[in-house]
C-alpha cells in the first residue's frame, strides 16, 4: 500500500516551482514596503538616549505644528494597550528602559516631515542607573525595572501553552545520579552574544481603524492569524483584521509585531487615516529582536561507558528590557535539552531575567538552541573525561521511539517518531567522521599554521506538531482548488507546498489549486508556521479539509451514478466510477454549476513526534591571526517523506543563516556598558556570511515514513541551526586544542587563548 | 534656484522629472530607490538596509550594478538605467533566461534579495558570459541573504550558463 | 534623509568657487557611498547646507601614465583601479588594495578620492543618531573618546592625540608604500601633500574649501616588488581589522629597499620605519623577515580590548614580505 502511494505520487517529492516564484523573480512579490493605501500616513518612533530614565517633561508643542505633522502621542496620552508575557509593556510609558526605548510617536503626511518633527519634541530625563547583565540584575541593590518584577525576575509561567507549562527540568535524584557517576564535571558557558536573527525586510505594520472597534492592520508577519488573536487580547477586545504581505523573511522574529501595531493604531486612531510604521534598519538592530542571552553553570555525572547519569545547573536567561512569551522559549527549551541527552535525573532551574537592553523575543531555535549551545560545551567536559566520542554519544543518546520525556505543556510524551540513528549514520559516513575525529582536544590535521578540526552537534524538536491549525477547501464546479489557511509565505515554499499536498490529495492538476489570501476575514484560525510545524500540523489540518471536501463531492455526485460515495473517486476534475475510469462525469455536471462543495479540517497540537537533526562542521583555524574559516557543513536528518526537494534543500541551508552557525564565529550584538548602546547597528560591523565565505554543504536526508498524515512527513526547517554553534566551537577547540565557554569565537578569543596576545579585558556583557 | 528637470532612461522609459520641494517633485536628498519606488512606482526594487550594506537595492547604471539608495536621483540625469522590471520582455512578459533559471532552481527563499541579485549576475553576464564559479561570487559577494538561497543561486547561474552554451 | 541644496559643477574651479559661496557649511559628493550614510544617520551635529557634486567634472576621470610617473584623477573608481592595464608592477598593490574595498557595487561607485577621503568607521563616531542620539566625541569636537573605556577591539593600536579612531582607508596604506602625493585644489589654488601628510590625528588635512584632484605616484626602482593583504572577518564588505603594503627591492637576495606600511591599526595609514631600516642591506631569510616583524609593531600600544591587532599586524607584515622576498 505504502509503495502504491509513493509510486503514483505526482506532486509530492518533485520539483515543482513555487506558485510565488514569477513573482518574486519579476520583482512583483509585495513585501510590506510595497503596500500603499490612500491617505497613509508614515510614523517615526522617538527613541530614549538613556538605559534606564524616568521622563520628568516632555513638550511637544513644536512638533505638532509643523506642517504635516497629523498625529503626536507621548506616555500620557497614548491607549492603554499592553503587549509581554505577562501583560507589562504598554504603548509608550513615562519610564524608558533601553537606548532605543520609545519616548514618542509622530504620524506626518512624509518620513522627512516626521523624522524632522522628531527632532522638534523636546524632553528632559531623570536618569537610572541601567544593569545589563543577568546576575547582577538579580542582585539586592540592582536598579529595578518594573515594580511589578521585583528582583528583575519574570514569573515564568506561560498560560497560552496550557496550566502546567514546563518551567524548569527535575527528573529523578540528581545527587544519586552523581553518587552513581564515574566522573561528575562541573563548567559553565555563556551564550549570550545576542545575536539579531535580522531577516534582510525590516518590520512593518499598517494599520487603519475602519470604526471605533474595529482595526485592519497589513504586516509581513509570520502569523497573520495568531497575530489578529495577540491583538484583539492586547488592545482591549477590539476586533481585528489582519493582512499579512509577503514576507521577507521571519526566522520567528515576525511572528507577533505587536508593537508595532500599537504604535501605528495608535496614532491612526488620532490622525484618523492609515498609518504606516515601517523600522529603518538601525530600528531593526537595536530596537526589536534579539536571540536571548543565556549562560549554563552546573554539572554534568557520567558513567565511564558514556550513560549520563545526571545533570544539574542554573539555567540563566536574559530576556532584556521585555518578555515576549520568553517563558515559551524557556519552556521548549527545558524540552529540548532532554531530547537531545537522555538522563535519568535532571535538575535544571531556569531563571528569566529582564535588563536594560532591548528585547530578546521570538527566534529559530526557540529556546532549545539557546540552553543547549550553553549546556553542551559543560556537557563535553565530561564526554572529554570519559573520552567518550562525540557523535556515538549523540547517536547513542538522543530520545528514541518509546523514549519520552516532559514537553512545554508540563505532560510527559512518549515518542512515536522515526528512529534517526541511520540518518546520523550515513550522515558520519558521507562526512567522513571517523576519519576526521582523532579525539577531544585533537586537530584533525595541521598543516604550518593552518589547524583543522570537527565537531558535531544535534538538537530536536516536538513542536512540529505545536498548537492549532484549521483549513477550508473549497471545490469549485470548474474543477479549480482554492485553499483557506491563514499562511503567509515567509521563505520556506509553505503556501506552494501545501497546493502540493491538496492536489495530490485530490488528482487534480497543480496548477488548479491555489491559496486564499493571507487575510484573517478570510481564512480559519492558524497558528503559523513555527516551529517546523508547517509540514505536519498545517499541512495535516489543509489535508483533512481536502479529504473532507472530497467526501462531500463524492457523496453529491454519487447519486449521477446511482451508487455510494464508496465506490466512487475523483481525479483530474471528473468524478468516476473506481475501476471504470471512463465511466466519469465532470465535477460541475456531478454536483451542478452553482455549487462548491468546502471540507474543513482542523489540526490538534500533538508533541508525540519529535524531528531530529546532525550537523557536522569542519573548520581551518589560522593560528597566527585567529581566523576560522567554516570548510564543509554537512547536515543528517529524515524527513518522513520529502514534499518539496528544492524548499527542503533551501531550508537545510538556511543551517548558515539566521542566528545559526555563525553565532559561533560572526553574530553578536555588541552593546556597550557604558552607554547602554548597542553600537553595531548596521550591517558592516554586524557579520553575516557572504557568497565569498560558502562552505562546501552537503546533506543526508532519508525519508523513513512516519506517523503524521496522509503523506507521512515531517518539518525540519527550524532544527537546523541549533546544533551548529556547539558543533563549531567543538571543532575550534579540537583544531587548536584549547577549550571554550562563550561565543562567538572572534579573532582576538582564539589568539588570546593560544596565548598570542595579552589577555583582553573581559568584555563587560549583558 | 532656477527650475530643474532630469531625465531618467528607466527600463528603455524616458521619465522627465523635476527638481524641487513639492509633493510631487524629486527632492535632492532623493535617493534613486526612493525615486524608483514611491514615484515611478517599480517597487521591485527592494531596500533592505538603505545604507548600502546589503545589496537588496543593486540597479544597473550604464550596465553597471550600483547601489540605488546610496545614489541620489539628482544625479542620474541621463543615465540608462535597468531595475529587475526591466528584464522581462517588455512585449510578451516572457522572463529572462536569467530569470527563467532562478525560477528553476528555486534560487530564493524569502525573495526580497532576489531582485538585486538577478541584477548584479545580469551585469556579470554581460560583460563575461563564461564566468567560473568564483566570478559568480565575486559579483554577488555584496548581496546578503539572511534564508541562505546563495546554493541555489548558484546552480540557478550554472543552469543558464549550461543553457547558453548549448 | 533630510533635505539640502543640490549643485552639479564642471570644473575644478567652480567645485572651488561653490566651496566658498556656502562658507564652509557645503560638502562635496563623488561616488556618494560614504557621505551619503553620513548624511542619513545624521551623524555630525551641523548638517550640511549643500552638496556639491563633482561627479559631473569630466576631467577628474582618468589613470594615466605621464614620465613622471603614474597620475589617478580623483573620480577614478575603485573598479576602474582595480582592473587598470597601467597598475601593473609594484603598482599592482593599489589595484590589489583598490578591489579588496567593500562590494562590487561599492565599487562601482566610489572613487579614489572618497576612499582617501572617507570618514571613519569608528563605531561610537558611526552611531545613528536615530537611535536615541548621536554620540558625541572628541572627533565630532565635544566630549571625549569613548572608545578608551569602551570597546575599542577595531580600535588604534597606535595611539591616538585624544582620538582613537582608526583610518579605513585600504588605498591609503597601498598610496602610501608607493610614496605617493595628493594635489589638493581649494581656494588659494593647488598644494600637493604627501600621503603621510594628507591624514591627521582626526581625519585628514583637507579643508573645507578644498577637494582632492590627483593622486601621483612616482616611479619606483624596476626590482621592487609589492604586496597588499587585508585581514578582515570576511572577504568582501568588511572595513580592515588590519591591512599591510609592502614593496621591496632585492639584488640577488638582498634587501635594497623596503617599504612597510600598516593600516587600521593608527589614525592614518603608518610606516613601518624601524623594519624598513632593519632589512636593508641585509640578505633576506626567514629570520630576518620575522624580526621585521617584530619591529615593524614595536611601537604598538593597544588599548584593553585589541591587542590581537597587533598579533595581526605583525603576521601580515611577515605574510607581505614573504610574498615579496620569494614569490
Amino acid at each position: 500500500m505504502q509503495d502504491e502511494l509513493q509510486e503514483a505520487l505526482k506532486f509530492i517529492g518533485k520539483e515543482t516551482p513555487r506558485k510565488d516564484a514569477g513573482d518574486i523573480v519579476r520583482g512583483k512579490a509585495n513585501f510590506i514596503d510595497d503596500i500603499k493605501l490612500s491617505g497613509m500616513l508614515h510614523g517615526r518612533v522617538l527613541r530614549s538616549p538613556y538605559p534606564h530614565a524616568l521622563i520628568e517633561t516632555i513638550d511637544v508643542s513644536r512638533a505638532e505644528v509643523l506642517e504635516g505633522v497629523k498625529a503626536v502621542l507621548t506616555y500620557e496620552n497614548v491607549p492603554n494597550w499592553k503587549g509581554g508575557l505577562p501583560p507589562h509593556v504598554g504603548v509608550l510609558d513615562r519610564k524608558v528602559r533601553f537606548v532605543g526605548d520609545a519616548v514618542a510617536l509622530i504620524a506626518a503626511e512624509s518620513e522627512e516631515i516626521a523624522e524632522e518633527a522628531l527632532e522638534l519634541i523636546d524632553v528632559h530625563y531623570k536618569a537610572l542607573p541601567a544593569v545589563y547583565d543577568t546576575e547582577e540584575a538579580m542582585k539586592e541593590q540592582a536598579p529595578q525595572l518594573y515594580s511589578e518584577f521585583p528582583g528583575n525576575v519574570f514569573p515564568l509561567a506561560c498560560p497560552w501553552m496550557g496550566p502546567d507549562s514546563l518551567q524548569e527540568v527535575v527528573i529523578g535524584d540528581v545527587e544519586e545520579g552523581f553518587a552513581e557517576s564515574d566522573y561528575v564535571v562541573e563548567g559553565t558557558c555563556a551564550y549570550d552574544n545576542i545575536p539579531n536573527p535580522l531577516p534582510i525586510e525590516p518590520p512593518g505594520v499598517i494599520a487603519n481603524w475602519e470604526g471605533p472597534e474595529d482595526l485592519t492592520v497589513w504586516s509581513s508577519t509570520q502569523s497573520p492569524y495568531f497575530l489578529k488573536v495577540i491583538l484583539h487580547y492586547a488592545m482591549g477586545r477590539i476586533n481585528v483584521r489582519s493582512i499579512a504581505s509577503h514576507c521577507g523573511g521571519s526566522f520567528g522574529t515576525k511572528v507577533a509585531p505587536w508593537q508595532l501595531a500599537f504604535y501605528a493604531a495608535a496614532l491612526a486612531k488620532v490622525a484618523r487615516r492609515p498609518v504606516r510604521i515601517s523600522y529603518s534598519k538601525e530600528e531593526h538592530f537595536a530596537a526589536y529582536t534579539l536571540r536571548l542571552g543565556s549562560r549554563f553553570s552546573g554539572k554534568v555525572g557520567i558513567k565511564k561507558d558514556g550513560t549520563i547519569m545526571a545533570v544539574a545547573g542554573d539555567w540563566l536567561i536574559n530576556a532584556g528590557y521585555c518578555s515576549d512569551a520568553a517563558q515559551g522559549m524557556v519552556a521548549v527549551g527545558c524540552g529540548e535539552v532532554q531530547l537531545m541527552v537522555r538522563s535519568p535525573n535532571w535538575n535544571i532551574k531556569p531563571k528569566l531575567v529582564c535588563t536594560n537592553r532591548n528585547a530578546s523575543k521570538m527566534v529559530r531555535g526557540y529556546g532549545g538552541q539557546e540552553l543547549e549551545a550553553a549546556f553542551i560545551p559543560v556537557l563535553t567536559m565530561a564526554l572529554e573525561k570519559a573520552d567518550i566520542d562525540p557523535f556515538d554519544f549523540f547517536k547513542q543518546n538522543y530520545v528514541k521511539p518509546g523514549d519520552g520525556y516532559y514537553w512545554r505543556d508540563g505532560n510527559w510524551w512518549v515518542s512515536r517518531g522515526i528512529n534517526y540513528e541511520k540518518a546520523m549514520q550515513e550522515g558520519a559516513k558521507a562526512f567522513g567522521w571517523k576519519e576526521k575525529w582523532k579525539g577531544w582536544l585533537q586537530p584533525t590535521s595541521i598543516d604550518g599554521n593552518i589547524r583543522t578540526g570537527v565537531g558535531v552537534g544535534v538538537h530536536g524538536n516536538a513542536d512540529v506538531g505545536e498548537d492549532v491549525s484549521e483549513a477550508y477547501v473549497r471545490l469549485d464546479p470548474d474543477g479549480t482548488v482554492l485553499i483557506y489557511s491563514c499562511l503567509s509565505e515567509h521563505g520556506t515554499g509553505q503556501r506552494s507546498s501545501v497546493c502540493k499536498m491538496v492536489a495530490e490529495t485530490l488528482k487534480v492538476p497543480l496548477e488548479r489549486v491555489s491559496l486564499a489570501p493571507p487575510d484573517s476575514e478570510v481564512n480559519p484560525y492558524e497558528f503559523g508556521p513555527v516551529g517546523s510545524r508547517g509540514t505536519y500540523a498545517i499541512g495535516a489540518a489543509i489535508i483533512r479539509a481536502a479529504e473532507d471536501a472530497r467526501q462531500k463531492l463524492l457523496a453529491l455526485s454519487a447519486p449521477y451514478f446511482n451508487s455510494t460515495p464508496e465506490d466512487l473517486d475523483t481525479k483530474d476534475g471528473f468524478v468516476f466510477l473506481k475501476g471504470e475510469e471512463d465511466k466519469k462525469v465532470s465535477w460541475k455536471r456531478g454536483v451542478g454549476f452553482d455549487r462548491t462543495c468546502l471540507g474543513y479540517g482542523r489540526f490538534e497540537p500533538d508533541f508525540s513526534v519529535p524531528n531530529f537533526a546532525m550537523v557536522f562542521v569542519e573548520v581551518a583555524v589560522d593560528t597566527e591571526t585567529g581566523k576560522i574559516e567554516v570548510k564543509r557543513v554537512l547536515t543528517a536528518t529524515d524527513v518522513g517523506k520529502i514534499i518539496d526537494p528544492q524548499s527542503l534543500q533551501n531550508q537545510l541551508h538556511g543551517c548558515l543563516g539566521s542566528a545559526g552557525l555563525d553565532t559561533a564565529i560572526y553574530e553578536e550584538s555588541v552593546l556597550d556598558t557604558k552607554t547602554g548602546r548597542i553600537l553595531n547597528s548596521n550591517m558592516i560591523d554586524f557579520k553575516w556570511r557572504t557568497f565569498l565565505e560558502l562552505p562546501v554543504f552537503d546533506s543526508v536526508t532519508l525519508e523513513t515514513p512516519v506517523q503524521t498524515h496522509r503523506f507521512q512527513s515531517v518539518g525540519v526547517g527550524e532544527i537546523m541551526t541549533s546544533p551548529a554553534p556547539p558543533a563549531v566551537l567543538m571543532a575550534v577547540s579540537n583544531a587548536i586544542g584549547k577549550r571554550f565557554n562563550r561565543y562567538p569565537l572572534t579573532p582576538d578569543i582564539v589568539l588570546e587563548a593560544l596565548g598570542k596576545c595579552q589577555k583582553t579585558e573581559v568584555r563587560s556583557r549583558k | 534656484m532656477p527650475e530643474r528637470f532630469i531625465t531618467l532612461f528607466v527600463n528603455g522609459e524616458q521619465y522627465n522629472l523635476e527638481v524641487g520641494e513639492r509633493p510631487w517633485m524629486v527632492r535632492t536628498s532623493h535617493t534613486l530607490a526612493y525615486t524608483l519606488r514611491e514615484s515611478l512606482e517599480l517597487t521591485g526594487t527592494k531596500v533592505g538596509c538603505n545604507k548600502g550594506e546589503c545589496g537588496s537595492c543593486t540597479v544597473l547604471i550604464e550596465g553597471k550594478p550600483v547601489l540605488s539608495c546610496l545614489t541620489l536621483t539628482v544625479e542620474c540625469d541621463q543615465k540608462k538605467i535597468i531595475t529587475i522590471e526591466g528584464l522581462e520582455d517588455p512585449q510578451t512578459g516572457e522572463l529572462d533566461p536569467l530569470q527563467q533559471a532562478f525560477v528553476q532552481s528555486g534560487a530564493f527563499q524569502c525573495g526580497f534579495c532576489t531582485p538585486g541579485m538577478i541584477l548584479s549576475v545580469k551585469a556579470l553576464l554581460d560583460v563575461n558570459a563564461a564566468p567560473v564559479e568564483e566570478d559568480v561570487k565575486e559579483a554577488l559577494s555584496g548581496h546578503y541573504c539572511r534564508c541562505i538561497s546563495h546554493y541555489h543561486v548558484l546552480d540557478a547561474v550554472s543552469r543558464v550558463l549550461k543553457k547558453a552554451g548549448e | 534623509m533630510k533635505s539640502l541644496q543640490h549643485v552639479n559643477v564642471y570644473t575644478v574651479e567652480e567645485a572651488v568657487n561653490t566651496l566658498r559661496e556656502f562658507q564652509g557649511e557645503a560638502m562635496v559628493i563623488a561616488g556618494g557611498t560614504d557621505i551619503t550614510g553620513v548624511l542619513k544617520d545624521k551623524l555630525l551635529p551641523d548638517y550640511p547646507k549643500a552638496l556639491v557634486n563633482i561627479k559631473t567634472i569630466p576631467a577628474l576621470s582618468y589613470i594615466k601614465e605621464e614620465s613622471s610617473g603614474i597620475k589617478i584623477g580623483s573620480l577614478a573608481t575603485l573598479s576602474e583601479l582595480s582592473k587598470s592595464p597601467l597598475l601593473q608592477g609594484q603598482y599592482k598593490v593599489l589595484a590589489k588594495a583598490a578591489c579588496n574595498v567593500a562590494t562590487p557595487q561599492i565599487r562601482n561607485m566610489g572613487t579614489i578620492g572618497g576612499n582617501l577621503g572617507q570618514d571613519t568607521r569608528c563605531w561610537y563616531y558611526r552611531y545613528p543618531h536615530s537611535l536615541g542620539g548621536r554620540i558625541m566625541c572628541l572627533r565630532k569636537g565635544n566630549g571625549p573618546c569613548l572608545a578608551v573605556a569602551g570597546d575599542n577591539r577595531y580600535h588604534s593600536v597606535f595611539g591616538g592625540q585624544g582620538c582613537f579612531a582608526s583610518c579605513p582607508s585600504d588605498t591609503a596604506v597601498a598610496l602610501l608604500a608607493l610614496n605617493a602625493e595628493v594635489k589638493v585644489t581649494g581656494k588659494w589654488g593647488t598644494r600637493t601633500i604627501p600621503v603621510q601628510e594628507f591624514f591627521h590625528p582626526r581625519g585628514n588635512s583637507l579643508k573645507k574649501v578644498e577637494l582632492i584632484q590627483e593622486i601621483q605616484m612616482p616611479y619606483l626602482a624596476e626590482k621592487t616588488r609589492g604586496c597588499f593583504l587585508k585581514y578582515t572577518l570576511r572577504k568582501p564588505v568588511d572595513f580592515a581589522i588590519v591591512s599591510v603594503a609592502v614593496l621591496v627591492a632585492m639584488e640577488e637576495g638582498v634587501c635594497s629597499e623596503a617599504r612597510i606600511v600598516l593600516g587600521a591599526v593608527a589614525p592614518g595609514p603608518l610606516r613601518a620605519k624601524k623594519a624598513e631600516d632593519f632589512l636593508k642591506g641585509k640578505l633576506i631569510d626567514a629570520t630576518v623577515l620575522e624580526e621585521a616583524g617584530h619591529l615593524a609593531v614595536s611601537g604598538a600600544k593597544p588599548l584593553s580590548m585589541n591587542s590581537y591587532k597587533v598579533e595581526i599586524a605583525r603576521t601580515l607584515v611577515v605574510r607581505a614580505l614573504t610574498d615579496c622576498a620569494f614569490d
